[in-house]
């Protein structure tokens, strides 16, 4: 049986970005149906820990999330995925895979991203070896607090390797994925507080260390934590006989090629517009460069679209941290509300 | 000076190998070369990339230019599509053009080389042939090898071979017609003014060492260039 449902904004995606949109918006009195595709709220922030660069519990926020949801004016469905948009005269419509349509004035896409799938890197052994791990499932081991290598066991040395599907055009992504570096940094800290004797090696091309206090946090895991960095990036990874993992790098820094042998090898994994977001965009005609989606203009309406009242935020656009895609949350709801004010 | 970079420019490999070098390592890491030679990939792109004549220059005259084994792993790898081991290959021909490479050891190597595998196809149809392989050339082959040469007819023969005769076969004779074709095919597409040019530049350098040079193998340059460097 078809439902309707009638509704000032719809917002797609219950991450940070859909649910901070969503209480602003509902906040300001207007009639906010916010929808998540998976069973739980919070959407990537679900898969971490902590925070960078201030060690925040991801817990608390989906905790915080959860109470943000209860404010008037907004209805939250989770398991429902949007399936289609599209204008019709004044409104969007938008429909379910529950069979649901949704009739909006307005709708804003917080569709996300997905993380890059470490199996397309077939030379770091992701998959194949044991102790080639994404980090992802590096947070799924400090959530779990026990950090283990690939003979099943504490590791005495390891490897973080960033840039794995960004910056490299062999995968077709040649952006920076902005929040693997001062990720990276933070592993190095976690690793050497849960074991202070494990060697930690951090791989990398560059270090972009452009947020607050992420120089700062780097500087401490050198000084304080003594965590190595070495200017390269990995380009093998191989199982040795007593099943370790040997790994080639230059040193490019000392300009001299090496070997190194570690129990496990954390790939820090990029971002990549999420099937959602690709799928509605390719629908809207809105699909940007690597399929995020495109807004209207950069730096002057960065939360528009081509399409009045199709509004867009977020990691669906492009890479953001934690704070950045909050922060473009807060601005797409005063956009949407001069949208709804005929203010612009 | 001469415009190296523009010269290199012009060849297509360098149009496809040099893109834009953010010197991540990741060539040189995954090189067989590097590992063992004084060769770094990455310095390739990186000096071509700054354009500089002078620093070109110095790269045509290295020994560094001729370690690549042309494996392109490093086409495979590179984020950025560069291709140093194509970079490698312009930067080879350009250094025999210009008579640098009589500059390093493994340079004039390309005088041996010359001698050896061209001339062979040109004379007897085949790279390499049993009858150049001399022993005293080859010491890696070890005394059984010596043996073998000094009587390769019978030994061809008993192995099945069609030794130096007419008709099907391996080490069969390469008749007159084929060896005319082979010929013609290097006169046509430059392969001769090529090793004329590798040869002038090697007398002229044969001649500023004081060595002696002939058409033969045995030439004292020829066993110079074939040997020197050669346990290192």
């Amino acid at each position: 049986m078809e439902k309707i449902i009638y509704t000032d904004i719809a917002v797609i995606g219950a991450g940070p970005t859909g649910i901070v949109a969503a209480y602003n918006l509902a906040r300001l009195g207007y009639k906010v149906s916010l929808f998540e595709k998976e069973e739980s709220l919070g959407g990537n922030i679900l898969k971490t820990y902590k925070l960078f660069p201030n060690f925040q519990s991801s817990n608390e926020l989906l905790q915080l999330f959860g109470e943000m949801i209860v404010v008037n004016n907004l209805s939250l469905q989770t398991g429902v995925t949007v399936t289609n948009i599209r204008k019709d005269n004044n409104h969007w419509i938008s429909t379910t895979n529950k069979g649901e349509t949704i009739v909006s004035k307005a709708v804003l896409m917080a569709t996300g991203f997905k993380p890059f799938d470490a199996h397309y890197k077939e030379e770091y052994g992701y998959g194949i070896y044991n102790g080639v791990i994404t980090s992802l499932e590096f947070e799924k081991m400090l959530k779990c607090g026990e950090i283990y290598g690939s003979n099943g066991i504490t590791p005495e040395k390891i490897a973080i390797l960033n840039c794995v599907g960004s910056r490299d055009a062999k995968v077709g992504n040649n952006y920076c994925s902005r929040v693997c570096c001062i990720n990276a940094v933070k592993f190095g800290i976690e690793i050497k507080e849960i074991l202070p004797k494990a060697e930690v090696y951090c791989f990398y091309m560059d270090l972009r260390m452009t947020g607050q206090f992420y120089e700062e946090l780097y500087r401490k895991s050198q000084q304080e934590y003594g965590v190595n960095y070495i200017r390269g990036k990995i380009s093998e990874a191989s199982q040795t006989a007593d099943n370790r993992i040997q790994l080639k790098a230059e040193d490019t820094l000392l300009r001299l090629p090496i070997k190194m042998t570690v129990d496990l090898l954390i790939l820090m994994i990029g971002i990549e517009a999420s099937e959602s977001t690709k799928e509605l965009s390719a629908q809207t005609g809105i699909m940007g460069e690597y399929g995020f989606a495109k807004s209207h203009s950069l730096l002057k309406a960065d939360n528009h679209t081509i399409h009045p009242g199709l509004f867009i935020a977020g990691t669906c656009k492009r890479p953001f941290t934690y704070p950045e895609t909050v922060a473009d949350a807060r601005a797409a709801v005063v956009e949407i509300q001069h949208y709804l004010e005929n203010k612009t | 000076m001469i415009d190296y970079f523009e010269r290199l420019s012009r060849d297509v490999r360098v149009k496809e190998g040099l893109k834009a070098c953010m010197n991540c390592g990741i060539c040189t890491a995954i090189c067989p070369a590097a590992e063992f030679f004084p060769y770094n990939p990455k310095e390739i792109c990186n000096i071509l990339q700054t354009k500089d004549n002078k620093k070109i220059e110095a790269l045509l005259k290295n020994e560094t230019i001729w370690y690549c084994g042309q494996c392109m792993s490093c086409k495979a790898r590179c984020p950025r599509e560069n291709v140093p081991g194509m970079l490698i290959s312009a930067l080879r021909k350009l250094s025999q053009e210009t008579g640098l490479f009589v500059e390093s050891s493994k340079g004039r190597q390309q005088y041996a080389i010359s001698k050896t595998i061209a001339e062979s196809i040109l004379k007897s149809g085949y790279c390499v042939h049993a009858e150049n392989v001399k022993p005293e050339l080859h010491p890696e082959q070890g005394t059984v090898w010596n043996w073998y040469y000094n009587n390769l007819e019978e030994i061809a023969d008993r192995l099945g071979a069609n030794y130096k005769k007419h008709g099907p076969g391996s080490l069969r004779l390469i008749g007159k017609k084929n060896l005319d074709e082979i010929n013609a095919i290097f006169e046509v597409t430059g392969g001769k003014k090529f090793l004329e040019t590798i040869h002038s530049y090697s007398t002229k350098k044969a001649q500023e060492m004081n060595l002696e040079i002939d058409d033969s193998l045995n030439s004292p340059y020829f066993i110079k260039t074939y040997t020197e460097d050669s346990d290192q």
